[in-house]
């Protein structure tokens, strides 16, 4: 497997993993936050800004995979 | 993609030179803006909650002279109630008296009218017993 | 790069191309800057700045059209920067977290909602500023001194007993942070705005029309969340470092 079919297959890892993780934390965080709804439904308003933003925290972590990904394919330093 | 170059000092120096520029004719003039309309707000409030304490302090005043003058006008009430009362009293007491005296007078005119009957009656009954007498036994034996 | 050029091939269909990391360069002495970048991050700060000096031009008590719009937009920095730094710490820090808050959302939302890949400029093609990764992190790095320039002014030199603080073994741990947040509020940034754009860009390319219009959408509450997330974080780390045991002493 020479450099550039490793980086794709890299690449296509890279997004994917890092897909899992914050998949499932967001599910979490989501559930969570449905549970606190149901059971305070004023809090709405204060729970779903507070969730928009953890969410955003947890899809950068995503997005570090994406980075990479998008380095292994278009700026990847091991392919001259 | 990852090739950095002059453009990021130059891209940090635009945005302080952008913060001070906004810093200028936005974030201190509208500040101020929303400060003094603040400002202006909680002192209109606060007059407006003056007023009202006011106008509360005034309507319970009125109450109050309400309940007097409610007071006042039941007593007049009352003693007038009162004074009608005694007055109606009275009058029929007198009303009464009256009507007892004249009972009495009427009584008593009936009395002396019975006796004087009684006596004239009397009288007749003498003379007629004596009639009856002179009738009887004749002229001579009845003196 | 003559391996992944198979990549590119798209490049060659007219109808959307997808380009990463081919710039428009200018040169100034000896050093290169991306012209694309430097173009349309003008273009935002001329919307910033003419935003603003319409709104405060002629100032009334009662607000009415863009002098309303502003106002209710500094009210909600000013919140932002007040749940981040609390009533009495927020005001000097209004114009830095205000501004990487309107620069940031100004630039994602340009990037989304101007067909700026309709203008044509040699070599490249113009994008949100922050598409480019100078621009992240000289963002980034602009909140990291900002940041020790809040704990040093506040605290002089005591600022490096935060490193120390709860327990001296996590100083490690802590410089290590001071390296970590500028690099993940830089790459945070960049890899969603990029991301956003590559998505659009692909789906183009598969479907040019109506289908990518959902994504668009999805880009825009993006990017305006991360506009939100970046002045969020850098009000949250400027906190970290003006508060400190002084006010647990106080307690």
């Amino acid at each position: 497997m020479d450099i550039s079919s490793a980086s794709v297959l890299a690449a296509a890892l890279a997004v994917g993993l890092a897909a899992i993780g914050p998949g499932i934390g967001q599910g979490n965080a989501s559930g969570q936050a449905v549970a606190g709804i149901a059971r305070q439904p004023e809090a709405e308003g204060k729970i779903r800004g507070t969730l928009l933003l953890t969410l955003a925290f947890m899809e950068s972590l995503t997005i570090y995979g994406l980075v990479i990904a998008l380095v292994l394919l278009f700026a990847n330093p091991f392919v001259k | 993609m990852f090739d950095f170059d002059a453009t990021a000092p130059l891209m940090a120096v635009q945005f302080l030179i952008l913060m001070f520029l906004l810093n200028k004719v936005f974030y201190t003039p509208l500040s101020k803006v929303l400060d003094e309309r603040a400002d202006y707000i909680q002192s209109k409030e606060k007059d407006a909650r003056q007023r009202l304490a006011q106008t509360k302090q005034l309507t319970q005043e009125y109450e109050k002279q309400l309940v007097g003058a409610r007071k006042q006008s039941q007593e007049v009430i009352a003693t007038a109630q009162a004074e009608a009362k005694k007055i109606t009293a009275d009058k029929l007491a007198e009303a009464q008296k009256l009507a007892q005296i004249q009972k009495e007078q009427v009584q008593q005119e009936i009395e002396t009218q019975k006796q004087s009957a009684m006596a004239t009656l009397e009288q007749q009954v003498d003379s007629l017993s004596r009639q009856i007498l002179e009738k009887l036994l004749g002229a001579e034996l009845v003196k | 790069m003559e391996s992944l050029e198979g990549l590119s091939v798209i490049n060659s269909f007219h109808l959307a191309t997808i380009e990463v990391g081919k710039h428009f360069i200018w040169k100034i002495g000896s050093f290169t800057v991306h012209g694309q970048v430097f173009m349309t991050s003008w273009f935002v700060i001329s919307v910033l700045l003419i935003a603003s000096i319409l709104a405060t031009k002629n100032i009334q008590r009662v607000p009415q059209g863009i002098q309303n719009l502003m106002e209710y937009v500094l009210e909600f920095l000013r919140d932002l920067a007040k749940n981040q730094l609390g009533e009495k710490e927020y005001r000097p820090w209004l114009p830095f977290i205000g501004t990487l808050f309107l620069f940031i959302f100004v630039s994602n939302w340009s990037g989304a909602l101007i067909p700026w890949k309709l203008i044509a400029i040699p070599g490249s093609e113009l994008a949100a500023p922050t598409n480019d990764i100078n621009t992240t992190v000289a963002l980034a790095l602009l909140t990291s001194l900002a940041y020790f320039y809040a704990g040093f002014s506040k605290k002089g030199l005591g600022y490096f007993a935060n490193y120390i603080e709860p327990i001296p073994i996590l100083l490690p741990i802590k410089i290590l942070e001071d390296f970590t947040k500028p690099l993940s509020l830089s790459f945070r940034l960049f890899g969603n705005i990029l991301a956003d754009e590559l998505v659009v860009a692909v789906l183009v390319f598969l479907v040019p029309l109506f289908i990518p219009l959902p994504l668009m959408a999805l880009g825009l509450f993006t990017s305006a969340i991360q506009a939100l997330v970046f002045a969020t974080l850098a009000g949250a780390y400027i906190h970290e470092a003006i508060e400190g045991h002084d006010e647990e002493h106080g307690h």
